[in-house]
Protein backbone atom coordinates (compact mmCIF):
# COMPACT_ATOMS: atom_id res chain seq x y z
CA UNK A 1 0.00 0.00 0.00
CA UNK A 2 2.70 2.43 1.04
CA UNK A 3 4.67 1.66 -2.06
CA UNK A 4 1.66 2.37 -4.19
CA UNK A 5 1.20 5.72 -2.55
CA UNK A 6 4.85 6.60 -3.07
CA UNK A 7 4.60 5.56 -6.71
CA UNK A 8 1.53 7.72 -7.22
CA UNK A 9 3.26 10.66 -5.55
CA UNK A 10 6.26 10.25 -7.78
CA UNK A 11 4.03 10.18 -10.83
CA UNK A 12 2.09 13.14 -9.58
CA UNK A 13 5.10 15.49 -9.48
CA UNK A 14 6.12 15.32 -13.13
CA UNK A 15 2.48 15.22 -14.13
CA UNK A 16 1.82 18.48 -12.34
CA UNK A 17 4.91 19.96 -14.00
CA UNK A 18 3.56 19.13 -17.40
CA UNK A 19 0.16 20.50 -16.46
CA UNK A 20 1.69 23.76 -15.36
CA UNK A 21 3.69 24.01 -18.54
CA UNK A 22 0.82 23.30 -20.86
CA UNK A 23 -1.84 25.16 -18.95
CA UNK A 24 -2.92 27.03 -22.04
CA UNK A 25 -3.86 23.92 -23.86
CA UNK A 26 -5.99 22.27 -21.21
CA UNK A 27 -9.68 21.70 -21.61
CA UNK A 28 -11.87 20.22 -18.94
CA UNK A 29 -11.60 16.82 -20.51
CA UNK A 30 -7.86 16.80 -20.44
CA UNK A 31 -7.49 14.55 -17.44
CA UNK A 32 -9.54 11.80 -19.03
CA UNK A 33 -7.79 12.12 -22.30
CA UNK A 34 -4.48 12.04 -20.59
CA UNK A 35 -5.16 8.68 -19.13
CA UNK A 36 -6.12 7.23 -22.47
CA UNK A 37 -3.56 8.76 -24.69
CA UNK A 38 -0.16 10.14 -23.98
CA UNK A 39 -0.36 12.41 -26.92
CA UNK A 40 -3.81 13.85 -26.27
CA UNK A 41 -2.47 17.24 -25.32
CA UNK A 42 -0.64 17.49 -28.59
CA UNK A 43 -3.89 16.76 -30.33
CA UNK A 44 -5.47 19.84 -28.85
CA UNK A 45 -2.45 21.88 -29.57
CA UNK A 46 -2.30 21.10 -33.23
CA UNK A 47 -5.99 21.87 -33.72
CA UNK A 48 -6.79 24.89 -31.59
CA UNK A 49 -3.90 26.75 -30.24
CA UNK A 50 -1.42 27.01 -33.02
CA UNK A 51 -1.56 30.79 -32.93
CA UNK A 52 -1.38 31.26 -29.18
CA UNK A 53 1.58 29.22 -28.14
CA UNK A 54 5.13 30.37 -28.15
CA UNK A 55 7.48 29.45 -30.94
CA UNK A 56 7.04 25.82 -31.93
CA UNK A 57 9.39 23.64 -33.74
CA UNK A 58 7.71 21.79 -36.56
CA UNK A 59 9.76 18.71 -36.39
CA UNK A 60 8.69 16.53 -39.24
CA UNK A 61 10.82 18.00 -41.90
CA UNK A 62 14.28 16.74 -41.18
CA UNK A 63 15.26 13.20 -40.47
CA UNK A 64 17.24 14.41 -37.54
CA UNK A 65 14.26 16.07 -36.03
CA UNK A 66 11.96 13.15 -36.56
CA UNK A 67 14.15 11.29 -34.18
CA UNK A 68 13.74 14.20 -31.79
CA UNK A 69 9.98 13.92 -32.04
CA UNK A 70 10.02 10.31 -31.12
CA UNK A 71 12.44 10.93 -28.30
CA UNK A 72 10.52 13.88 -26.99
CA UNK A 73 7.21 12.15 -27.43
CA UNK A 74 8.42 9.72 -24.86
CA UNK A 75 9.92 12.23 -22.52
CA UNK A 76 7.22 14.81 -22.68
CA UNK A 77 7.20 15.26 -18.97
CA UNK A 78 10.86 15.93 -18.77
CA UNK A 79 11.11 18.08 -21.83
CA UNK A 80 12.32 21.18 -20.07
CA UNK A 81 15.25 19.36 -18.60
CA UNK A 82 16.15 17.18 -21.49
CA UNK A 83 15.95 19.78 -24.22
CA UNK A 84 19.62 20.36 -24.40
CA UNK A 85 20.29 16.69 -24.16
CA UNK A 86 17.92 15.75 -26.93
CA UNK A 87 19.39 18.33 -29.26
CA UNK A 88 22.82 17.01 -28.61
CA UNK A 89 21.50 13.47 -28.42
CA UNK A 90 20.22 13.83 -31.97
CA UNK A 91 23.56 13.42 -33.58
CA UNK A 92 24.57 10.71 -31.16
CA UNK A 93 21.41 8.69 -31.52
CA UNK A 94 21.35 8.71 -35.29
CA UNK A 95 23.56 5.68 -35.77
CA UNK A 96 21.58 3.87 -33.07
CA UNK A 97 18.21 4.79 -34.47
CA UNK A 98 17.11 1.36 -35.44
CA UNK A 99 18.48 -0.49 -32.46
CA UNK A 100 17.61 1.79 -29.60
CA UNK A 101 14.08 2.53 -30.52
CA UNK A 102 12.95 -0.88 -31.52
CA UNK A 103 10.73 -1.25 -28.59
CA UNK A 104 9.52 2.29 -28.72
CA UNK A 105 8.67 2.56 -32.32
CA UNK A 106 5.46 0.65 -31.89
CA UNK A 107 4.01 3.09 -29.46
CA UNK A 108 4.51 6.27 -31.45
CA UNK A 109 3.47 4.41 -34.59
CA UNK A 110 0.37 3.22 -32.88
CA UNK A 111 -0.44 6.64 -31.56
CA UNK A 112 0.33 8.20 -34.91
CA UNK A 113 -2.06 5.89 -36.70
CA UNK A 114 -4.63 6.67 -34.06
CA UNK A 115 -4.16 10.44 -34.46
CA UNK A 116 -4.16 10.51 -38.28
CA UNK A 117 -2.31 13.81 -37.84
CA UNK A 118 1.32 13.31 -38.91
CA UNK A 119 2.52 16.71 -37.73
CA UNK A 120 3.46 16.86 -34.10
CA UNK A 121 4.35 20.29 -32.98
CA UNK A 122 6.63 20.58 -30.07
CA UNK A 123 6.16 23.60 -27.89
CA UNK A 124 9.53 24.73 -26.81
CA UNK A 125 9.34 28.23 -25.44
CA UNK A 126 11.65 30.38 -27.46
CA UNK A 127 13.78 31.60 -24.64
CA UNK A 128 14.76 28.12 -23.68
CA UNK A 129 16.17 27.36 -27.08
CA UNK A 130 19.84 27.95 -27.11
CA UNK A 131 19.84 29.97 -30.27
CA UNK A 132 20.57 33.61 -30.69
CA UNK A 133 18.56 33.67 -33.89
CA UNK A 134 15.29 33.94 -32.04
CA UNK A 135 16.45 37.24 -30.59
CA UNK A 136 17.00 38.84 -33.94
CA UNK A 137 14.76 41.82 -33.19
CA UNK A 138 16.78 42.65 -30.11
CA UNK A 139 20.02 42.33 -32.01
CA UNK A 140 18.58 44.68 -34.62
CA UNK A 141 17.68 47.21 -31.95
CA UNK A 142 21.10 47.11 -30.36
CA UNK A 143 22.76 47.43 -33.74
CA UNK A 144 20.59 50.46 -34.43
CA UNK A 145 21.65 52.02 -31.16
CA UNK A 146 25.30 51.36 -31.89
CA UNK A 147 24.90 52.92 -35.31
CA UNK A 148 23.32 55.97 -33.69
CA UNK A 149 26.17 56.32 -31.24
CA UNK A 150 28.76 55.95 -34.01
CA UNK A 151 27.00 58.62 -36.04
CA UNK A 152 26.87 60.89 -33.01
CA UNK A 153 30.61 60.68 -32.49
CA UNK A 154 31.44 61.11 -36.16
CA UNK A 155 29.00 64.00 -36.64
CA UNK A 156 30.14 65.80 -33.54
CA UNK A 157 33.75 65.58 -34.62
CA UNK A 158 32.99 66.78 -38.11
CA UNK A 159 31.12 69.82 -36.86
CA UNK A 160 33.96 70.55 -34.50
CA UNK A 161 36.51 70.37 -37.28
CA UNK A 162 34.43 72.61 -39.52
CA UNK A 163 34.03 75.18 -36.78
CA UNK A 164 37.71 75.33 -36.02
CA UNK A 165 38.60 75.46 -39.68
CA UNK A 166 36.29 78.46 -40.04
CA UNK A 167 37.77 80.14 -37.03
CA UNK A 168 41.36 79.59 -38.11
CA UNK A 169 40.64 81.09 -41.51
CA UNK A 170 38.89 84.13 -40.12
CA UNK A 171 40.91 84.72 -37.00
CA UNK A 172 43.36 87.13 -38.54
CA UNK A 173 40.75 89.33 -40.14
CA UNK A 174 38.73 89.45 -36.96
CA UNK A 175 41.65 90.20 -34.73
CA UNK A 176 42.72 93.06 -36.94
CA UNK A 177 39.28 94.61 -36.80
CA UNK A 178 38.10 93.93 -33.28
CA UNK A 179 39.71 94.45 -29.92
CA UNK A 180 37.83 91.63 -28.27
CA UNK A 181 37.53 88.38 -30.13
CA UNK A 182 35.75 85.64 -28.27
CA UNK A 183 33.95 86.22 -25.02
CA UNK A 184 31.64 83.89 -23.21
CA UNK A 185 30.37 86.36 -20.66
CA UNK A 186 31.74 84.49 -17.68
CA UNK A 187 34.89 86.49 -16.95
CA UNK A 188 34.58 89.65 -14.92
CA UNK A 189 36.88 91.56 -17.23
CA UNK A 190 36.51 91.81 -20.95
CA UNK A 191 39.41 89.70 -22.13
CA UNK A 192 39.62 87.89 -25.44
CA UNK A 193 39.27 84.19 -25.05
CA UNK A 194 40.29 83.73 -28.67
CA UNK A 195 38.05 80.67 -28.82
CA UNK A 196 34.68 79.74 -30.17
CA UNK A 197 31.93 79.30 -27.65
CA UNK A 198 30.23 75.96 -28.18
CA UNK A 199 26.54 76.19 -27.44
CA UNK A 200 25.57 72.85 -28.85
CA UNK A 201 26.97 69.98 -30.83
CA UNK A 202 25.98 71.94 -33.93
CA UNK A 203 25.98 75.64 -32.91
CA UNK A 204 29.10 77.66 -32.20
CA UNK A 205 29.12 81.33 -31.16
CA UNK A 206 31.74 84.02 -31.36
CA UNK A 207 31.36 87.49 -29.91
CA UNK A 208 33.57 90.23 -31.24
CA UNK A 209 33.64 93.72 -29.94
CA UNK A 210 35.79 96.78 -29.66
CA UNK A 211 35.41 98.52 -32.95
CA UNK A 212 34.23 101.96 -33.94
CA UNK A 213 30.58 102.25 -35.00
CA UNK A 214 29.38 98.97 -33.68
CA UNK A 215 28.56 97.79 -30.22
CA UNK A 216 29.51 94.28 -31.09
CA UNK A 217 29.19 91.45 -33.54
CA UNK A 218 27.82 88.02 -32.77
CA UNK A 219 28.75 85.28 -35.20
CA UNK A 220 26.77 82.05 -35.02
CA UNK A 221 27.96 79.00 -36.90
CA UNK A 222 24.76 77.06 -37.34
CA UNK A 223 25.83 73.69 -38.64
CA UNK A 224 23.58 70.85 -39.64
CA UNK A 225 22.77 68.36 -36.95
CA UNK A 226 25.28 65.81 -38.08
CA UNK A 227 25.31 64.24 -34.65
CA UNK A 228 21.66 63.18 -34.88
CA UNK A 229 21.08 60.18 -37.14
CA UNK A 230 17.43 61.06 -37.67
CA UNK A 231 18.44 64.43 -38.98
CA UNK A 232 21.05 62.88 -41.25
CA UNK A 233 18.39 60.61 -42.73
CA UNK A 234 15.95 63.51 -43.11
CA UNK A 235 18.59 65.51 -44.92
CA UNK A 236 18.92 62.73 -47.47
CA UNK A 237 15.38 63.58 -48.49
CA UNK A 238 15.72 67.31 -48.23
CA UNK A 239 19.23 68.76 -48.69
CA UNK A 240 20.17 71.70 -46.52
CA UNK A 241 23.34 73.64 -45.88
CA UNK A 242 25.29 74.88 -42.93
CA UNK A 243 24.74 78.53 -42.21
CA UNK A 244 26.83 81.31 -40.80
CA UNK A 245 24.76 84.04 -39.19
CA UNK A 246 26.37 87.36 -38.33
CA UNK A 247 24.54 89.96 -36.28
CA UNK A 248 26.17 93.36 -35.91
CA UNK A 249 24.66 95.66 -33.32
CA UNK A 250 25.27 99.26 -34.26
CA UNK A 251 25.59 102.21 -31.95
CA UNK A 252 22.60 104.51 -32.00
CA UNK A 253 24.47 107.44 -33.44
CA UNK A 254 26.20 105.45 -36.11
CA UNK A 255 23.29 104.42 -38.25
CA UNK A 256 20.50 106.37 -39.85
CA UNK A 257 16.87 105.26 -39.83
CA UNK A 258 16.08 102.85 -42.62
CA UNK A 259 15.09 99.26 -43.25
CA UNK A 260 16.63 97.40 -46.14
CA UNK A 261 17.17 93.78 -47.14
CA UNK A 262 18.68 91.89 -50.04
CA UNK A 263 18.89 88.16 -50.59
CA UNK A 264 17.42 85.16 -52.35
CA UNK A 265 13.79 85.57 -53.22
CA UNK A 266 12.74 82.61 -51.12
CA UNK A 267 14.59 83.90 -48.08
CA UNK A 268 13.16 87.39 -48.44
CA UNK A 269 9.60 86.15 -48.75
CA UNK A 270 10.05 84.15 -45.60
CA UNK A 271 11.70 87.02 -43.73
CA UNK A 272 9.03 89.42 -44.78
CA UNK A 273 6.47 87.22 -43.12
CA UNK A 274 8.51 86.43 -40.05
CA UNK A 275 10.42 89.57 -39.17
CA UNK A 276 8.64 92.32 -37.30
CA UNK A 277 10.45 95.22 -38.97
CA UNK A 278 10.43 93.93 -42.52
CA UNK A 279 6.72 93.21 -42.39
CA UNK A 280 5.89 96.66 -41.07
CA UNK A 281 8.21 98.88 -43.06
CA UNK A 282 8.73 97.03 -46.32
CA UNK A 283 5.24 96.35 -47.53
CA UNK A 284 6.03 95.73 -51.21
CA UNK A 285 7.03 92.36 -52.57
CA UNK A 286 10.73 91.73 -53.08
CA UNK A 287 11.88 93.47 -56.24
CA UNK A 288 14.39 92.18 -58.70
CA UNK A 289 17.85 93.64 -58.44
CA UNK A 290 18.53 93.41 -62.14
CA UNK A 291 18.43 97.18 -62.36
CA UNK A 292 21.62 97.34 -60.37
CA UNK A 293 23.27 94.46 -62.10
CA UNK A 294 22.48 91.84 -59.51
CA UNK A 295 21.91 88.26 -60.65
CA UNK A 296 18.33 87.00 -60.94
CA UNK A 297 18.60 84.89 -57.87
CA UNK A 298 18.78 87.95 -55.64
CA UNK A 299 15.93 90.31 -54.79
CA UNK A 300 15.63 93.53 -52.78
CA UNK A 301 13.24 94.62 -50.06
CA UNK A 302 13.47 98.24 -49.13
CA UNK A 303 11.64 100.91 -47.19
CA UNK A 304 12.18 103.49 -49.92
CA UNK A 305 13.96 103.79 -53.21
CA UNK A 306 16.51 106.20 -51.87
CA UNK A 307 17.83 103.61 -49.47
CA UNK A 308 18.31 101.11 -52.26
CA UNK A 309 20.12 103.70 -54.32
CA UNK A 310 22.37 104.52 -51.47
CA UNK A 311 23.14 100.95 -50.52
CA UNK A 312 23.80 99.62 -53.99
CA UNK A 313 27.19 101.16 -54.62
CA UNK A 314 29.80 99.56 -56.83
CA UNK A 315 31.60 97.62 -54.18
CA UNK A 316 28.44 96.22 -52.66
CA UNK A 317 27.21 95.14 -56.07
CA UNK A 318 30.55 93.49 -56.67
CA UNK A 319 30.28 91.54 -53.43
CA UNK A 320 26.71 90.52 -54.08
CA UNK A 321 27.30 89.38 -57.63
CA UNK A 322 30.43 87.40 -56.93
CA UNK A 323 29.18 85.59 -53.88
CA UNK A 324 25.51 85.36 -54.76
CA UNK A 325 25.47 81.58 -54.27
CA UNK A 326 26.64 81.92 -50.70
CA UNK A 327 24.34 84.76 -49.65
CA UNK A 328 21.03 83.82 -48.10
CA UNK A 329 19.99 87.23 -46.79
CA UNK A 330 21.40 90.58 -45.74
CA UNK A 331 19.27 92.87 -43.60
CA UNK A 332 20.04 96.41 -42.42
CA UNK A 333 17.48 97.76 -40.01
CA UNK A 334 17.19 100.41 -37.37
CA UNK A 335 13.96 98.89 -36.08
CA UNK A 336 15.23 95.37 -35.67
CA UNK A 337 13.47 93.45 -32.94
CA UNK A 338 13.72 89.94 -34.17
CA UNK A 339 10.91 87.75 -35.43
CA UNK A 340 7.29 88.56 -34.74
CA UNK A 341 6.37 87.46 -31.30
CA UNK A 342 3.26 85.38 -30.95
CA UNK A 343 1.74 87.03 -27.92
CA UNK A 344 -1.61 86.48 -26.36
CA UNK A 345 -4.11 89.26 -26.81
CA UNK A 346 -4.00 90.58 -23.31
CA UNK A 347 -0.26 90.92 -23.17
CA UNK A 348 0.57 93.23 -26.06
CA UNK A 349 0.92 96.53 -24.27
CA UNK A 350 4.34 97.70 -25.38
CA UNK A 351 6.21 97.81 -28.64
CA UNK A 352 9.10 95.36 -28.64
CA UNK A 353 12.51 96.91 -28.11
CA UNK A 354 14.40 97.72 -31.25
CA UNK A 355 18.09 97.88 -31.91
CA UNK A 356 20.00 99.15 -34.91
CA UNK A 357 21.26 95.97 -36.47
CA UNK A 358 22.92 94.55 -39.54
CA UNK A 359 22.04 90.89 -40.01
CA UNK A 360 23.82 88.62 -42.48
CA UNK A 361 23.00 84.99 -43.24
CA UNK A 362 25.41 83.06 -45.43
CA UNK A 363 25.16 79.51 -46.73
CA UNK A 364 28.27 77.41 -46.54
CA UNK A 365 28.99 75.90 -49.96
CA UNK A 366 28.67 72.16 -50.36
CA UNK A 367 25.03 71.91 -49.18
CA UNK A 368 25.78 69.51 -46.38
CA UNK A 369 28.85 67.79 -47.72
CA UNK A 370 31.23 70.49 -46.62
CA UNK A 371 34.86 70.00 -45.92
CA UNK A 372 37.04 72.24 -43.78
CA UNK A 373 38.55 73.71 -46.93
CA UNK A 374 35.23 75.23 -47.91
CA UNK A 375 35.50 77.57 -44.98
CA UNK A 376 38.15 79.58 -46.77
CA UNK A 377 35.65 80.60 -49.39
CA UNK A 378 33.68 82.44 -46.73
CA UNK A 379 36.49 84.85 -45.94
CA UNK A 380 35.55 87.44 -48.58
CA UNK A 381 32.07 87.50 -47.08
CA UNK A 382 33.51 88.62 -43.79
CA UNK A 383 35.20 91.45 -45.64
CA UNK A 384 31.78 92.35 -46.99
CA UNK A 385 30.46 92.49 -43.46
CA UNK A 386 33.20 94.83 -42.35
CA UNK A 387 32.64 96.99 -45.39
CA UNK A 388 28.92 97.12 -44.66
CA UNK A 389 29.54 98.30 -41.12
CA UNK A 390 31.54 101.22 -42.38
CA UNK A 391 29.04 101.89 -45.11
CA UNK A 392 26.10 101.91 -42.72
CA UNK A 393 27.90 104.49 -40.67
CA UNK A 394 28.60 106.70 -43.63
CA UNK A 395 25.21 106.48 -45.32
CA UNK A 396 22.83 109.23 -44.34
CA UNK A 397 19.39 109.93 -45.74
CA UNK A 398 18.74 113.31 -47.25
CA UNK A 399 16.04 115.57 -45.85
CA UNK A 400 13.21 114.08 -47.87
CA UNK A 401 14.21 110.60 -47.04
CA UNK A 402 14.46 111.42 -43.36
CA UNK A 403 10.98 112.91 -43.38
CA UNK A 404 9.55 109.85 -45.06
CA UNK A 405 11.31 107.59 -42.62
CA UNK A 406 10.03 109.53 -39.63
CA UNK A 407 6.54 109.47 -41.02
CA UNK A 408 6.71 105.73 -41.47
CA UNK A 409 7.83 105.16 -37.96
CA UNK A 410 5.16 107.42 -36.55
CA UNK A 411 2.55 105.57 -38.58
CA UNK A 412 3.67 102.21 -37.28
CA UNK A 413 3.62 103.43 -33.73
CA UNK A 414 0.16 104.88 -34.14
CA UNK A 415 -1.17 101.65 -35.56
CA UNK A 416 0.27 99.79 -32.70
CA UNK A 417 -1.25 102.14 -30.16
CA UNK A 418 -4.66 101.88 -31.81
CA UNK A 419 -4.50 98.13 -31.70
CA UNK A 420 -3.60 98.09 -28.10
CA UNK A 421 -5.83 100.96 -27.10
CA UNK A 422 -8.56 98.68 -25.97
CA UNK A 423 -6.14 96.54 -24.02
CA UNK A 424 -4.54 99.54 -22.37
CA UNK A 425 -7.90 100.92 -21.38
CA UNK A 426 -8.83 97.63 -19.84
CA UNK A 427 -5.54 97.49 -18.02
CA UNK A 428 -6.03 101.00 -16.63
CA UNK A 429 -9.57 100.19 -15.60
CA UNK A 430 -8.57 97.08 -13.76
CA UNK A 431 -5.82 99.00 -11.99
CA UNK A 432 -8.31 101.61 -10.80
CA UNK A 433 -10.64 98.93 -9.53
CA UNK A 434 -7.80 97.29 -7.69
CA UNK A 435 -7.02 100.55 -5.95
CA UNK A 436 -10.62 101.03 -4.88
CA UNK A 437 -10.82 97.53 -3.57
CA UNK A 438 -7.62 97.99 -1.61
CA UNK A 439 -9.00 101.19 -0.10
CA UNK A 440 -12.25 99.55 0.89
CA UNK A 441 -10.43 96.68 2.46
CA UNK A 442 -8.32 99.04 4.48
CA UNK A 443 -11.42 100.82 5.71
CA UNK A 444 -13.07 97.56 6.64
CA UNK A 445 -10.04 96.33 8.46
CA UNK A 446 -9.78 99.41 10.59
CA UNK A 447 -10.96 98.41 14.04
CA UNK A 448 -11.32 101.84 15.44
CA UNK A 449 -14.80 103.08 14.41
CA UNK A 450 -13.68 106.69 14.52
CA UNK A 451 -10.89 106.09 12.07
CA UNK A 452 -13.24 104.11 9.91
CA UNK A 453 -15.66 106.94 9.65
CA UNK A 454 -12.92 109.38 8.80
CA UNK A 455 -11.45 107.19 6.11
CA UNK A 456 -14.87 106.64 4.59
CA UNK A 457 -15.48 110.35 4.47
CA UNK A 458 -12.11 110.94 2.85
CA UNK A 459 -12.88 108.34 0.17
CA UNK A 460 -16.28 109.91 -0.50
CA UNK A 461 -14.73 113.32 -0.88
CA UNK A 462 -12.17 111.97 -3.34
CA UNK A 463 -14.85 110.36 -5.44
CA UNK A 464 -16.90 113.55 -5.51
CA UNK A 465 -13.88 115.51 -6.69
CA UNK A 466 -13.29 113.04 -9.49
CA UNK A 467 -16.91 113.30 -10.62
CA UNK A 468 -16.67 117.09 -10.67
CA UNK A 469 -13.51 116.95 -12.75
CA UNK A 470 -15.16 114.69 -15.26
CA UNK A 471 -18.14 116.97 -15.55
CA UNK A 472 -15.86 119.94 -16.12
CA UNK A 473 -14.07 118.10 -18.89
CA UNK A 474 -17.31 117.15 -20.59
CA UNK A 475 -18.45 120.76 -20.46
CA UNK A 476 -15.19 121.93 -21.96
CA UNK A 477 -15.43 119.42 -24.78
CA UNK A 478 -18.98 120.51 -25.49
CA UNK A 479 -17.93 124.16 -25.57
CA UNK A 480 -15.07 123.39 -27.92
CA UNK A 481 -17.32 121.38 -30.18
CA UNK A 482 -19.69 124.27 -30.41
CA UNK B 1 39.72 101.27 -37.58
CA UNK B 2 40.21 100.00 -34.12
CA UNK B 3 40.71 102.31 -31.17
CA UNK B 4 42.34 100.62 -28.21
CA UNK B 5 40.71 102.75 -25.49
CA UNK B 6 37.31 101.90 -27.00
CA UNK B 7 35.62 99.78 -24.34
CA UNK B 8 34.45 96.49 -25.81
CA UNK B 9 30.88 95.44 -25.14
CA UNK B 10 30.32 92.19 -23.30
CA UNK B 11 28.90 89.00 -24.65
CA UNK B 12 25.19 88.77 -24.49
CA UNK B 13 23.58 85.42 -25.05
CA UNK B 14 21.61 85.30 -28.27
CA UNK B 15 17.92 86.12 -28.28
CA UNK B 16 16.85 82.50 -28.00
CA UNK B 17 17.30 82.61 -24.28
CA UNK B 18 14.90 85.48 -23.92
CA UNK B 19 12.47 84.23 -26.53
CA UNK B 20 11.60 80.62 -25.85
CA UNK B 21 9.57 80.43 -29.06
CA UNK B 22 12.77 80.45 -31.09
CA UNK B 23 14.37 77.51 -29.33
CA UNK B 24 14.46 74.14 -30.94
CA UNK B 25 11.86 72.05 -29.09
CA UNK B 26 13.25 68.66 -30.18
CA UNK B 27 15.14 67.68 -27.04
CA UNK B 28 12.21 68.51 -24.81
CA UNK B 29 9.70 66.63 -26.93
CA UNK B 30 11.98 63.63 -27.19
CA UNK B 31 12.54 63.63 -23.47
CA UNK B 32 8.82 63.65 -22.81
CA UNK B 33 8.15 61.04 -25.45
CA UNK B 34 10.86 58.85 -24.00
CA UNK B 35 9.32 59.01 -20.56
CA UNK B 36 5.85 58.26 -21.92
CA UNK B 37 7.10 55.25 -23.83
CA UNK B 38 9.05 53.93 -20.84
CA UNK B 39 5.97 54.16 -18.67
CA UNK B 40 3.93 52.36 -21.33
CA UNK B 41 6.60 49.72 -21.62
CA UNK B 42 6.72 49.22 -17.87
CA UNK B 43 2.99 49.23 -17.23
CA UNK B 44 1.76 47.39 -20.28
CA UNK B 45 4.83 45.15 -20.51
CA UNK B 46 5.41 46.01 -24.12
CA UNK B 47 8.98 45.44 -25.19
CA UNK B 48 8.86 47.59 -28.28
CA UNK B 49 7.72 50.58 -26.20
CA UNK B 50 10.73 50.21 -24.00
CA UNK B 51 13.08 50.04 -26.97
CA UNK B 52 11.55 53.13 -28.55
CA UNK B 53 12.00 54.89 -25.22
CA UNK B 54 15.71 54.12 -25.31
CA UNK B 55 15.92 55.56 -28.80
CA UNK B 56 14.01 58.69 -27.74
CA UNK B 57 16.33 59.35 -24.88
CA UNK B 58 19.35 58.97 -27.14
CA UNK B 59 17.86 61.39 -29.68
CA UNK B 60 17.06 63.84 -26.93
CA UNK B 61 20.63 63.68 -25.71
CA UNK B 62 22.05 64.24 -29.21
CA UNK B 63 19.91 67.33 -29.73
CA UNK B 64 20.32 68.84 -26.31
CA UNK B 65 21.80 72.25 -25.64
CA UNK B 66 24.94 72.40 -23.57
CA UNK B 67 23.19 74.58 -21.02
CA UNK B 68 20.70 71.87 -20.32
CA UNK B 69 20.75 69.86 -17.15
CA UNK B 70 22.53 66.53 -17.49
CA UNK B 71 20.47 65.19 -14.63
CA UNK B 72 17.33 65.39 -16.75
CA UNK B 73 19.00 63.52 -19.59
CA UNK B 74 20.39 60.87 -17.29
CA UNK B 75 17.08 60.32 -15.56
CA UNK B 76 15.21 59.80 -18.81
CA UNK B 77 17.95 57.51 -20.06
CA UNK B 78 17.94 55.44 -16.86
CA UNK B 79 14.17 55.19 -16.95
CA UNK B 80 14.19 53.84 -20.49
CA UNK B 81 16.96 51.33 -19.71
CA UNK B 82 15.05 50.14 -16.66
CA UNK B 83 11.92 49.75 -18.79
CA UNK B 84 13.79 47.50 -21.21
CA UNK B 85 15.37 45.46 -18.43
CA UNK B 86 12.09 45.03 -16.56
CA UNK B 87 10.27 43.94 -19.70
CA UNK B 88 12.84 41.24 -20.29
CA UNK B 89 12.94 40.08 -16.71
CA UNK B 90 9.19 39.67 -16.64
CA UNK B 91 9.00 38.01 -20.00
CA UNK B 92 12.30 36.68 -21.34
CA UNK B 93 10.88 35.72 -24.70
CA UNK B 94 12.27 37.59 -27.65
CA UNK B 95 10.29 40.42 -29.14
CA UNK B 96 8.03 39.40 -31.95
CA UNK B 97 7.98 41.59 -35.02
CA UNK B 98 4.71 43.37 -35.77
CA UNK B 99 4.30 41.73 -39.17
Amino acid sequence: MKNLYIFIAVLFIPWSFSLAKYDEFEDGDDIMEYDDNDFAEFEDVSEDTVTESPQKIITTEDDEEEATVELEGQDENQEDFDDADTQEGDTESEPYDDEEFEGYEEKPDASHSKNKDPITIVNVPAHLQNSWESYYMEILMVTGLLAYIMNYIIGKNKNNRLAHAWFNTHRELLESNFALVGDDGTNKEATSTGKLNQENEHIYNLWCSGRVCCEGMLIQLKFLKRQDLLNVLARMMRPASDQVQIKVTMNDEDMDTYVFAVGTRKALVRLQKEMQDLSEFCSDKPKSGAKYGLPDSLAILSEMGEVTEGMMDAKMIHFLTHYADKIDSVQFSDQFSGPKLMQEEGQLTKLPETKKTLLFTFNVPGSGNTSPKDMESLLPLMSMVIYSIDKAKKFRLNREGKQKADKNRARVEENFLKLTHVQRQEAAQSRREEKKRAEKERIMNEEDPEKQRRLEEAALRREQKKLEKKQMKMKQIKVKAM
Amino acid sequence: LREPPFPPGRYKPPATETNPALEDPTPDYMNLLGMVFSMCGLMLKLKWCAWIAVYCSFISFANSRSSEDTKQMMSSFMLSISAVVMSYLQNPQPMSPPW
